[in-house]
């Protein structure tokens, strides 16, 4: 049977600073491995979202300008996000992805911004002090190790209904304090890990596509085909 | 002068003339020697010379070297900092070893700075012309954003309002502020305005300015660079004094097109060499100088490209090119693209400070474009040799073709073997310098720079 995972790039051309981009290509550089066929579409400010087009989905970083931008234009799309979230599909939110789909999150301006509260955490501002440098965390549930770059000034405190993607080993985390890294949310992850969350852990990656693809084919028997992706990390 | 001044230069005059005979150094100690004496010293040292100040993220460099190289068909004597030392201490230095101009004539001096260098520099000097090439992601990790690069540009500009600001009308950032300055643009009219494109997904800078709507071209250049205009409020490209009106030729080692209807070749490939060509030139037309003249200055430019220098490494025809950000990257992946012969690539990549210790922006280079041309090895290395490979193993270069090397010194002898005549090596800043100091060492590279 052929199966195929399409991905929503949500505000690819605006939020897309770190290298965001990399999720979705080594998504299908392990999707290749096992015959799948990935498509990925940039959902940006004219688009419309329905959560019915697609099986996973990628929210990058921005920048200030670019990020207030999508910010006004988040809530046409809040509720099918809501309902894509809900259904359980996987959606990797980086950095300001993280903090728009969350209650609130205070700019580098200063400027307090509500986010469409998806998610349950919230986003304050540290001053003139930014969190930059590897990032190393471990994962309570499963155990996995994951190691990234991170690279950001607002601050994230995690609250109902969610729970940190990891315990901080080495590094700074959602706030620098409470030793939590990034959200989640049913299959929804929010990370400051800079965009290649995906490219640089082979294995939170192959979670995530079966995570994906189990959604999507849940009559289907994966046991075999979780065999033959053997994950990469660098 | 100040008596302060008086006694910082000397201090800084003799410390220069020790480091640089008995020393072979020099190039911003004596800046900071002088400096630390007299905080203001530029003010004095640079009040006898127009200045023309070159900023921007990409290609600072190279249209600083091509603008001397055009205002020498005017101007006897030049001063610039050639070094590449862009901030205040290095520019201090520039002055001091610099030939005095004679009395009561100004000489003139042609400045590479720093975007975030700019500011201080023009509180003590007030230059005559501002040269802006472009405002790229670059370095997340030092500069932030190129909203606040381009903010620390203009703290500069708006200390000097009556300087000329040259800028890149390509460029939307350059047209998005208010200046009172006389403002004169340059750029590329080589295509029919007649199409209606958005900008490759995964560019900086294509949100219009005034209204915020996605901007839209009607031709592109590279990146976010082209005829730009918004369909919802009208902003678009200002008018250009300055155009590329041909391209005609390009390879990795030569562009021939044409500026205003006058044919001109350079000796070295790749786009965005054109634009810091197009600027040189604009610059020359600025202050009078003809065609021809600068016909015969880009003629003479051959030794100006260190920073894309082809080595002879036991018969292997090797061009090292430095990378740093997505957009220099693709460009350099586009020059790739056109050469004629099969080759092999390296790519080395560190993130130490100056790199930037982000390695993050691989991801958005083109490198799925290599696999489509005619390189018969590749071979990653440098620091952070696993990132870069699991980027071109994504890209899609085949395991068999592929060789890993982490080890600098053992990367020339891999290249020795490459079953090509010609190697390209892609590098970043550190990974450069460390080639071109072991190439050295080893007699490829001639000494001094």
């Amino acid at each position: 049977m052929t199966m195929n995972l399409r991905v929503a790039h949500l505000y690819g051309d605006l939020m897309n600073t770190y290298g965001d981009i990399g999720n979705i290509l080594t998504l299908r550089f392990y999707a290749d491995q096992i015959g799948v066929t990935v498509t990925d579409q940039i959902i940006s400010l004219e688009d419309d979202f329905k959560a019915d087009d697609f099986d996973f989905a990628v929210f990058g970083g921005g920048q200030d300008f670019e990020q207030m931008v999508v910010a006004k234009d988040l809530p046409n799309k809040r509720d099918e996000l809501i309902k894509f979230i809900e259904q359980n599909k996987p959606l990797i939110a980086v950095c300001g992805g993280y903090q728009m789909l969350g209650k609130y999150y205070v700019d580098a301006s200063g400027r307090k911004l509500p986010g469409i509260h998806a998610m349950n955490h919230y986003t304050e501002q540290q001053h003139e002090n930014r969190f930059i440098g590897d990032i190393e965390i471990q994962n309570e549930a499963t155990g996995q190790k994951y190691h990234g770059f991170e690279n950001h000034q607002g601050i994230t405190f995690l609250g109902e209904d969610e729970h940190a993607l990891g315990k901080v080993l080495k590094g700074y985390g959602n706030n620098g304090e409470d030793q939590t890294e990034g959200a989640v949310h049913k299959n929804t992850i929010g990370t400051y890990f800079h965009g290649p969350i995906m490219a640089r852990n082979g294995n939170f990656s192959i979670h995530m596509m079966f995570e994906a693809l189990q959604n999507k084919y849940p009559d289907y028997d994966f046991t075999e085909l979780k065999t033959k992706v053997k994950p990469e990390s660098y | 002068m100040t008596l302060r001044s008086e006694i910082a230069t000397l201090a800084g005059r003799s410390s220069y003339w020790f480091l640089h005979n008995f020393m072979g150094g020099g190039s911003s100690l004596p800046g900071k020697i002088t400096t630390t004496l007299d905080p203001d010293v530029l003010k004095e040292l640079g009040k006898n010379y127009e200045v023309i100040i070159v900023s921007g993220t990409n290609g600072k460099t190279l249209t600083t070297a091509l603008i001397v190289q055009v205002l020498k068909e005017k101007y006897d004597h030049i001063v610039t900092n050639k070094t590449g030392s862009n901030m205040v201490q290095g520019i201090t230095s520039t002055f001091l070893e610099a030939k005095r101009p004679a009395k009561g004539k100004k000489g003139i001096a042609v400045l590479e700075v720093d975007e975030a260098n700019v500011k201080p520099i023009v509180s003590q000097i007030t230059p005559k012309m501002f040269v802006l090439t472009n405002i790229f992601r670059d370095q997340l990790d030092r500069y932030g954003e190129i909203y606040t690069t381009y903010q620390k540009i203009l703290d500069g500009i708006k200390l000097a309002p009556d300087a000329v600001v040259l800028a890149n009308g390509d460029e939307p950032i350059f047209h998005s502020k208010e200046l009172p300055n006389p403002q004169v643009y340059y750029g590329f009219a080589n295509q029919p305005a007649t199409g209606d494109l958005k900008a490759a997904p995964n560019t900086d800078g294509i949100l219009c300015p005034v209204c915020q709507h996605l901007l839209h071209y009607h031709y592109l250049v590279y990146a976010n660079l082209g005829d730009y205009f918004c369909p919802n409020c009208g902003f678009r490209r200002p008018d250009l004094r300055f155009k590329v009106t041909d391209v005609s030729e390009r390879t990795p080692k030569a562009s021939k097109f044409a500026i205003d209807g006058h044919q001109y070749e350079i000796g070295v490939g790749g786009t965005y060499n054109i634009y810091n060509a197009l600027a040189a030139y604009a610059v020359g037309r600025e202050v009078g100088i003809q065609p021809d003249q600068i016909r015969h200055a880009f003629e003479n430019n051959q030794r100006l490209f260190g920073r894309q220098e082809e080595i002879n490494v036991d018969g292997k025809d090797v061009s090292i090119i430095l990378v740093k950000n997505p957009v220099g990257t693709n460009q350099v992946i586009d020059l790739l693209g056109t050469e004629p012969d099969p080759f092999s690539f390296v790519g080395l990549l560190n993130a130490d400070y100056a790199d930037g210790i982000d390695t993050s922006w691989i991801w958005d280079g083109e490198f799925e474009r290599l696999p489509k041309m005619d390189i018969q090895q590749f071979e990653t290395g440098g620091k952070r040799y696993k990132d870069i490979t699991f980027r071109l193993k994504v890209a899609g270069v085949k395991p068999e073709q592929h060789t890993v090397q982490p080890d600098l010194g053992k990367v020339i002898e891999d290249i020795k073997q490459m079953p090509t005549d010609k190697v390209y090596i892609l590098a970043t800043y550190t990974a450069m310098m460390e080639m071109r100091s072991r190439l050295m060492k080893q007699g490829y590279i001639k000494g001094g720079n």
